[in-house]
């Protein structure tokens, strides 16, 4: 974030607090004697612009993240399954994200699927993310902030999606070429493409951080 | 002459070495770790969070302290407070805050309790050795760093006046740090000396403990509540700069009507400076028990005598406890003063932009200002700086040759004139026009290398 932008945002007045729904597992909570916690591994935390909000990782998401041996966690923000309605654009919800992201105990992976791919670039413009992994992005910003501490950014799009707008936005904005997966990019929560993609994304963090 | 363990020093190659483990120091290590150097800090406390931690020794920390900075203002940049956390938290809050951001960023493996840095001798040019002393035994270790960042902060050494008669005074006198526990107040007729943040807030802790409180001041200053208009006191100043020039000055004007009628009428003179120059007092409830008589403000102290103190206007009164909420000095122990631009009788350190020594490149100071708003932000961005200094310096000399130029320039731009006579005064800075100034320092050095 550029002292500027902290200036201004200094200067107006934050979103309205609000409980936010916070979902989360650690490698241990699943009794497994195979999985080992990895210490060194950033935790991951998801969102995603689906009304459910975090209730919609449960079905898979964190529980395969946590296998990989990381803390895995998911957020609903303003409006989203737990978490009350309240004032506030997408400032107000990568707001969200932000405060979720520093209740994680380390520097996290940002994970957003959807709108939830804008929140997180928002997010990771103002804090220093341990990585960006942006799934089938959604109204994404045209000038998405510059991510603080230069973390790795991955962009995953459905096949159907590849030479959509918003995955040409991305890899302009942030200089990477999309990984793509089969199937529909709303279906990303179950079934065997979900499955796909997650390895994808699992291995691309097994490598990075 | 110091026993070393080994005479050769041990060379840490490319690290950087950060003294002291307050919140300068963790956002110094996360800063400078951010951007890719190894960094070994050394505490000479047992434990992290520096001023905000009760367990330091050195600790500044009086009851009830609470932020007097609001905190959006106050929270570090890139790691936001909890949101439902109060407008202005409690030390204890902010303990666990810088403990939180310390954990998140895994700042803890690279900090070395107990370890007190005697001295640094610069080395081969641009690098240090720096002589490491242990807590437990007597073995110093040298060790060679590329670059030294000092983080020691300045609110450590009591500043205790000495007015006449005082080393025959026979009452109980503490420095505001030592009066660890409001019920050290109770019953008792307590003298609070000081007009400052410290000794406004003990003189409140006194009106609702102590039998009586009786206040010393020796200047007058801004009193700002801590709202203003609905709003924390000093959002609500900040927000007006984002309005035009011509305005600003009118809207603040209508802000600070109240509070500076208010402290028109208990008899304090308000500085021609806005609030902005100097540190003001922000305290709400100071002027309610002043209203109500709970506090009596007196003059300054003339001389102590017995039991009696005499004030300069001629009343005398008889203390059971006298509080000197008198602030500290900066002082700076790690280096050798010459290297910060300490010279003749002055104490107080010159570097360039508030940050690098005038005399060396690779030595610089996080945290040494005092610039009337929270001071986490700004030594977020001085150590921004001071790290994408030391990675400009490493590849690209000529840029490196240019910008210590323009850090030079930039040095004088900021400077609130000294008029203010208490030892702090001589690190005030205006806010603004050093957010400014650091601002172009940063954009200098994230540009792009001319090809």
């Amino acid at each position: 974030m550029s002292l500027t932008a902290w200036v201004r945002r200094a200067r107006t007045p934050a979103p309205v607090a609000v409980a936010r729904e916070f979902a989360y597992l650690e490698p241990a909570d699943l009794f497994d004697l195979d999985i080992k916690d990895d210490p060194e591994a950033s935790p991951a935390l998801c969102c995603t612009g689906d009304p459910a909000g975090a209730a919609a990782f449960n079905a898979l998401w964190l529980k395969r993240i946590a296998a990989s041996g990381r803390y895995a966690a998911a957020v609903s923000v303003r409006g989203q399954g737990g978490t009350a309605v309240a004032e506030g654009g997408v400032e107000a919800r990568a707001h969200d994200l932000v405060q979720a992201a520093v209740n994680v105990p380390r520097q996290a992976v940002l994970i957003g699927h959807r709108e939830g791919a804008s929140w997180a670039a928002l997010a990771a413009g103002r804090y220093p993310a341990a990585g960006l992994v942006l799934v089938s992005p959604q109204k994404f910003p045209k000038q998405p902030p510059k991510p603080v501490g230069n973390p790795p950014v991955l962009l995953v799009v459905s096949e159907s999606e590849a030479q959509s707008k918003e995955a040409q936005a991305v890899t302009d904005a942030y200089g990477v070429a999309p990984l793509t997966f089969a199937g529909s990019p709303d279906e990303v929560f179950k079934g065997p493409a979900a499955e796909g993609l997650l390895d994808a994304v699992l291995s691309w963090l097994a490598n990075k951080n | 002459m110091q026993e070393y363990s080994s005479q050769a020093a041990y060379d840490r190659g490319e690290a950087v070495c950060v003294i002291g483990a307050g919140a300068s120091g963790l956002i110094a290590v996360k800063n400078l770790r951010e951007n890719g150097f190894e960094v070994d800090c050394y505490e000479r406390d047992t434990v992290l969070g520096g001023l905000w931690n009760p367990q330091n020794q050195h600790s500044p920390l009086y009851p009830n302290t609470h932020l007097v900075t609001s905190r959006s203002q106050t929270e570090i940049p890139d790691f936001p407070m909890p949101d439902d956390w109060p407008d202005y938290p409690s030390a204890a809050q902010m303990l666990t805050y810088l403990t939180s951001y310390a954990k998140h960023f895994g700042l803890s493996e690279h900090i070395w309790y107990g370890s007190e840095i005697s001295n640094i001798e610069p080395v081969e040019g641009s690098r240090f050795e720096v002589i490491v002393k242990p807590a437990a035994g007597n073995a110093a270790r040298r060790l060679r760093y590329a670059a030294v960042i000092i983080a020691t902060g300045h609110h450590w050494a009591p500043n205790l006046p000495a007015y006449p008669g005082q080393d025959q005074y026979r009452g109980t006198v503490l420095h505001s740090s030592q009066l660890k526990d409001a019920s050290r107040l109770r019953g008792k007729n307590v003298l609070v000396v000081g007009g400052g943040n410290s000794g406004v807030d003990i003189a409140c802790e006194a009106a609702v403990n102590a039998s009586s409180c009786v206040h010393s001041v020796r200047r007058g200053s801004w009193h700002l509540p801590k709202y203003l208009g609905g709003e924390p006191a000093d959002y609500a100043l900040n927000r007006l700069g984002a309005r035009p020039k011509f305005l600003r000055r009118f809207l603040t004007d209508r802000l600070l009507k109240g509070p500076a009628r208010l402290a028109a009428r208990m008899g304090v003179d308000v500085p021609d400076r806005g609030p902005t120059g100097e540190e003001p007092v922000r305290n709400g409830r100071y002027f309610e028990h002043v209203g109500d008589g709970s506090i009596t403000r007196r003059g300054e102290i003339a001389h102590l005598d017995g039991f009696e103190v005499a004030f300069a206007d001629g009343t005398e009164m008889r203390p059971d406890l006298i509080v000197f909420a008198t602030g500290y000095r900066p002082k700076v122990t790690a280096a050798p003063a010459k290297l910060l631009g300490i010279d003749g009788d002055s104490q107080y350190p010159k570097l360039l932009a508030r940050m690098f020594s005038p005399k060396l490149e690779t030595l610089a100071v996080a945290g040494l200002v005092e610039p009337g708003v929270g001071v986490l932000p700004i030594v977020h961005w001085q150590t921004h700086a001071i790290a994408h200094w030391l990675h400009v310096r490493k590849g690209d000399p000529e840029r490196a040759a240019n910008f210590r130029r323009q850090v030079v320039s930039e040095s004088a731009q900021y400077e609130v004139e000294p008029g203010g006579a208490s030892p702090r005064h001589q690190l005030a800075v205006d806010a603004e026009a050093y957010l400014a100034s650091l601002g172009r320092i940063i954009d200098t050095l994230e540009q792009e290398p001319a090809k």
